[in-house]
């Protein structure tokens, strides 16, 4: 009698998560069957009722906030979606600031660690911090799923691990810088058949790995980079790097920038007429996206860029995407908020594989490696080697349509996926 | 560099360097009137342009905003002062420090309210274009920030030559009582001075906005930009400002476009270095220190 | 003299709780995660201590003092890894060496000014030092930072456990707090508290001044790169946020808000500072207005910092 009812409620626990497995992948606003949830609440001893906690470490304040606010946004519209369950386990994220500063970073992962002994880590939007954190994470064994920073090295056998090197319990569901910026660079010499480039990026992490990538391979598909320049982070007069870059012959010209400095950078350019003059900005999609967009507006058109996703992208899950995201918040989703979107699409259908537990890690990292699914930016999974994404690569060029500039797909690089070692 | 290049990017160090001396002045005007080195400027200069976006945002009129926000912000700082300040009297290095908690609360409060998303001021109608200049188009807007610059250090040196107010003022840093006594009432014109300071701060924040952008963060890189412009030019002067802007200007200009590596350094190098040679800097009003 | 027994001993008591705090708090707070934070406090404790000794001191207000930290910070890792040599004493040792050197470098010009511009002075050289951490790529690791920073060990005594570590976080802290002490009560600080108080007086007394304000800049460098060393082995890292402005004004903040000029106000500072900064900001959005409103307060109504409104508290109720 005693093991009787526990044996009953395990299958009727197995019944309840697989019909809420399958609901759940029917349809966004699918909620678990009646009967599955009945007996879900009589079985609330099982781990399928337990709680499930999230840690999401993102920027609420400084420079990088907008982005946190905007992941936080795309997170909290996917649980509501859910009604707050993941694989039939209540939801309770804990988010924390970043702050932009390693030392916050790594104190708040330690609390999500030995505190609040989170089930599974989020998010990070600065490379920096992402390294700082990489081995406190990989000693606690704890499931990271970073949701923005490219850093390279996060997902590589790097030789000493420094900056970092992978760890098989960190993921990305966002991208590698060498993805964004080496097919490009091969696009550009093979493909359009672009002889001379000059690159001009932002002076840091992201900027140098960028125009190395950039570099590499467009010098490997026939082109000749004939210069560099460099802008300081935060740089406030784009002026005289525009001039520079006007006095020099090379016409096409690949940048990395983001957020004010991506702004200033395209006023400056067209102030400079830069494009009557024959100049063309190329870059990384960063350069151009939906928080650069709304302020530069028709200032970015012609402007050719590469990056995974534009909102533009035609596909039934962006279109939903965008669309619920629109109705929620009465916003503009951006690439961001499709990297949040994905990183917790992938602990989901995670946690349905292993039937919600968290406790097995290796059996909840090999159902992450699994997952595969239809992302707003097209077929999602990730690399088993890398955990980095594999991902198509588009190349979108800024054009008015309906009276906004916006990112337009005009061809696409498939299947792209990181290294998984240096290659410069 | 060719000599062509060389011209262009003299004049954007110019124009630049018109920037940091709006910038930079009422950062000067502050410390030349009360001995205070306002380190809340970058916070009122944020203020300015956050409150510039509101109005834009509302009214697409940018000339509105350039009224609206320095009477807005130097309100605040009218207020401010006498609440805050003036208990330190005196105390004038507690009045720096002071000025760093203003800054704190400001800033914060500003991203609370007004949230921390990337903005930028579009350029108003009819600066918006380009014109030949030197053989290439150059951005009517820059023009308008360097005449404005010349019309605010014309506006300045008239009222400084004109009233005796601004000597009786330094007299009375140095001797309050005995100013009160010739029937000064000190403590409005002090109040009146940081208001003064703090619109002049906002009305940066305006005219940089199109040219910088809007951003969390913005007010500390204008706080450094205006220390060093006033450091180098001369604290406390007019003049001391405009000399700053007009050598920083150029300096960053050229240094980042030559030295890249050390663009950034070599601009407090030459802070330094002026530092040491006159500590008052370049056209600073001698001063006994401390 | 039965109060300087009972203050010794009252400290040797509290040295004591501090250094066993795993020990005894493992009991109510089974995660580490409170050992984590109370060796970050110490370790700004540290650095808001080096600080005072310019600041409350010899009344040189320093905008710049996390140079000297950030600059220990990375000595001790790029030394411990050129040099494959993780041995406690001789990466304290660099790291010292290092902050000293670069605050005399800095302090040969800085302490030629006062007052404004001494703060100014300081806040440019430490700009400049920012600028450098930044670009020296190779060196420092850029803005990327500096990973996989090795934590100490001393002939058998590996400090790579989180328990260990805040132990030589908290025994460092009980020496520096020694140091200081003996510092401020030798002649040596009654001279540096004669140049606070009127610097021309002291020098018509004879004391070379400047060689003084020098001599406790380099000092006051010196123990903030041992912070930084301890705030690379705690963190395995270094940023080029340990030199930045934030940093030093978090310094800076904490000494004023626990009282400057004062042994312990430094440190208690810092505790609050980063109480607020780290603790209070996951329960309320507007933590560094609460930040700011209290340094306010302080500077207008309690110059004298909490150590003031305690040693206030205390008199009042002797009476």
């Amino acid at each position: 009698m005693s093991d009787r009812p526990i044996r009953l409620t395990r299958r009727k626990l197995l019944i309840a998560s697989g019909a809420a497995a399958v609901a759940a992948a029917c349809g966004p606003a699918a909620t678990p069957s009646p009967s599955a949830s009945s007996a879900a609440t009589a079985s609330a001893a099982a781990t399928a009722g337990k709680a499930l906690k999230i840690g999401q470490l993102l920027p609420f304040t400084k420079v990088y906030a907008e982005l946190g606010n905007s992941m936080k946004r795309s997170t909290d519209l996917y649980l509501k979606q859910k009604g707050n369950k993941l694989a039939n386990r209540p939801v309770t994220v804990i988010y924390e600031d970043e702050a932009n500063d390693p030392t916050v970073g790594a104190q708040k992962t330690q609390k999500f660690i030995e505190q609040d002994n989170v089930d599974v880590m989020m998010g990070i939007v600065a490379t920096p911090i992402a390294y700082a954190v990489r081995n406190a994470i990989d000693s606690a064994k704890m499931i990271f799923i970073e949701t923005n920073a490219g850093g390279n090295a996060l997902t590589r056998d790097i030789a000493n691990c420094t900056p970092a090197c992978k760890s098989k319990y960190i993921f990305r569901s966002s991208f590698s810088s060498w993805q964004i910026s080496s097919p490009i660079g091969d696009y550009f010499a093979t493909k359009r058949g672009v002889k001379e480039a000059f690159t001009f990026v932002a002076d840091y992490g992201f900027g140098t790995e960028s125009a190395a990538d950039f570099t590499n391979a467009f010098t490997k598909g026939g082109g000749k980079v004939t210069g560099s320049l460099k802008a300081p982070l935060g740089t406030a007069d784009f002026l005289p790097f525009v001039t520079q870059l006007k006095n020099q012959p090379t016409k096409d010209i690949y940048s990395f920038f983001s957020g004010t400095d991506a702004i200033n950078y395209i006023k400056a350019w067209n102030q400079l007429g830069m494009p009557a003059a024959g100049y063309k900005m190329n870059g990384a999609g960063f350069l151009t996206e939906q928080d650069v967009l709304k302020e530069v507006k028709e200032q970015a058109v012609g402007a050719v860029t590469s990056l995974f996703w534009a909102v533009t992208l035609d596909n039934a899950e962006n279109k939903a995407f965008v669309d619920a995201y629109q109705k929620e918040y009465n916003l503009l989703p951006d690439v961001f908020a499709v990297q949040a979107w994905d990183g917790i699409t992938a602990v989901d259908l995670a946690l349905q594989a292993t039937k919600g537990d968290t406790s097995n890690k290796d059996a909840f990292i090999a159902a992450l490696e699994g997952v595969k699914f239809k992302s707003p930016r097209g077929d999602f999974e990730f690399d088993k080697t890398t955990h980095n994404p594999i991902q198509d690569m588009y190349i979108r060029e800024v054009k008015v349509q309906n009276g906004a500039a916006v990112n337009t797909i005009v061809d696409k690089i498939a299947r792209v996926t990181d290294p998984g070692k240096p290659t410069t | 560099m060719t000599p062509e290049v060389a011209v262009q990017q003299a004049l954007n160090g110019i124009s630049f360097g018109a920037l940091l001396f709006i910038l930079a002045a009422g950062l000067s005007l502050i410390f030349g009137m009360m001995d205070v080195v306002n380190l809340a400027h970058g916070a009122f200069y944020m203020l300015g342009a956050y409150v510039a976006l509101a109005v834009v945002q509302r009214t697409g009129q940018f000339w509105l905003a350039l009224i609206v926000a320095p009477l807005a912000v130097g309100a605040l700082g009218l207020v401010l002062e006498p609440l805050l300040l003036r208990r330190l009297r005196g105390r004038h290095l507690d009045q720096v420090l002071l000025t760093i908690g203003l800054s704190l609360v400001i800033v914060d409060v500003i991203g609370l309210v007004a949230g921390r998303e990337i903005r930028s001021l579009p350029f108003p109608a009819g600066l918006d274009r380009s014109v030949p200049v030197l053989g290439g188009d150059y951005p009517v807007y820059r023009l308008f920030v360097i005449g404005f610059g010349i019309l605010l250090a014309a506006l300045f040196s008239y009222v400084h030559r004109r009233s005796q107010l601004g000597a009786l003022i330094r007299a009375g840093v140095d001797d309050a009582p005995m100013l009160a006594a010739l029937g000064v009432d000190i403590d409005r014109v002090f109040a009146a001075t940081f208001g003064v300071g703090a619109a002049l701060a906002a009305i940066a924040g305006v005219v940089a906005a199109p040219v910088f952008g809007v951003f969390p963060g913005m007010d500390v890189d204008a706080l450094i930009y205006s220390l060093i412009v006033v450091v180098v030019g001369g604290l406390g002067t007019l003049s001391g400002a405009m000399a700053g802007g007009m050598l920083v200007g150029p300096a960053d200009t050229f240094g980042k476009v030559l030295f890249p590596q050390f663009a950034l350094a070599l601009i407090f190098a030459i802070v330094a270095f002026v530092l040491l040679l006159r500590p008052t800097g370049l056209l600073g009003r001698v001063r006994i220190t401390r | 003299m039965r109060r300087r027994v009972a203050l010794a001993g009252a400290g040797l008591v509290a040295a004591l709780a501090l250094v066993t705090f795993p020990i005894w708090s493992s009991e109510w707070e089974s995660s580490r995660y409170a050992t984590t934070v109370l060796r970050d406090m110490l370790v700004l404790g540290i650095l808001a201590l080096s600080l005072d000794l310019l600041v409350g001191t010899t009344g040189l207000p320093s905008l710049g003092h996390a140079a000297f930290f950030g600059a220990g910070a990375y000595a001790a890792a790029i030394a411990a890894q050129r040099l494959a040599n993780d041995n406690l004493l001789i990466g304290l040792l660099v790291a010292m060496v290092v902050a000293a050197s670069l605050a005399l470098v800095i302090g040969i010009f800085a302490v030629r000014a006062a007052g404004i511009f001494f703060l100014m002075l300081t806040l440019a050289f430490a700009q400049m030092v920012f600028a450098l951490a930044f670009q020296a790529v190779d060196l420092t690791g850029g803005s990327n930072g500096f990973a996989g920073v090795q934590r100490p060990r001393l002939f058998g005594l590996d400090f790579s456990a989180p328990d260990a570590l805040f132990e030589l976080v908290a025994v460092t802290f009980v020496l520096v707090v020694l140091l200081l002490w003996r510092v401020r009560t030798s002649t040596y600080g009654r001279a540096l508290v004669g140049i606070r108080e009127n610097e021309r007086r002291m020098r018509a007394l004879g004391y070379d001044t400047t060689r003084l304000k020098l001599s406790a800049f380099v000092l006051a460098g010196a123990v903030a790169g041992i912070g930084g060393a301890l705030s690379g082995w705690s963190l395995r890292f270094v940023s080029t946020n340990d030199v930045g402005i934030g940093r030093s004004v978090e310094a800076f903040v904490s000494v004023l808000i626990g009282g400057s000029g004062t042994l312990l106000g430094p440190a208690i500072g810092a505790t609050v500072v980063l109480f607020i900064e780290r603790v209070l900001s996951s329960s309320i959005p507007f933590a560094e207005t609460v930040l700011g409103v209290l340094f306010i307060v302080f500077v207008t109504a309690a110059r004298q910092g909490i150590v003031g409104l305690l040693a206030t508290a205390y008199s009042r109720v002797r009476r």
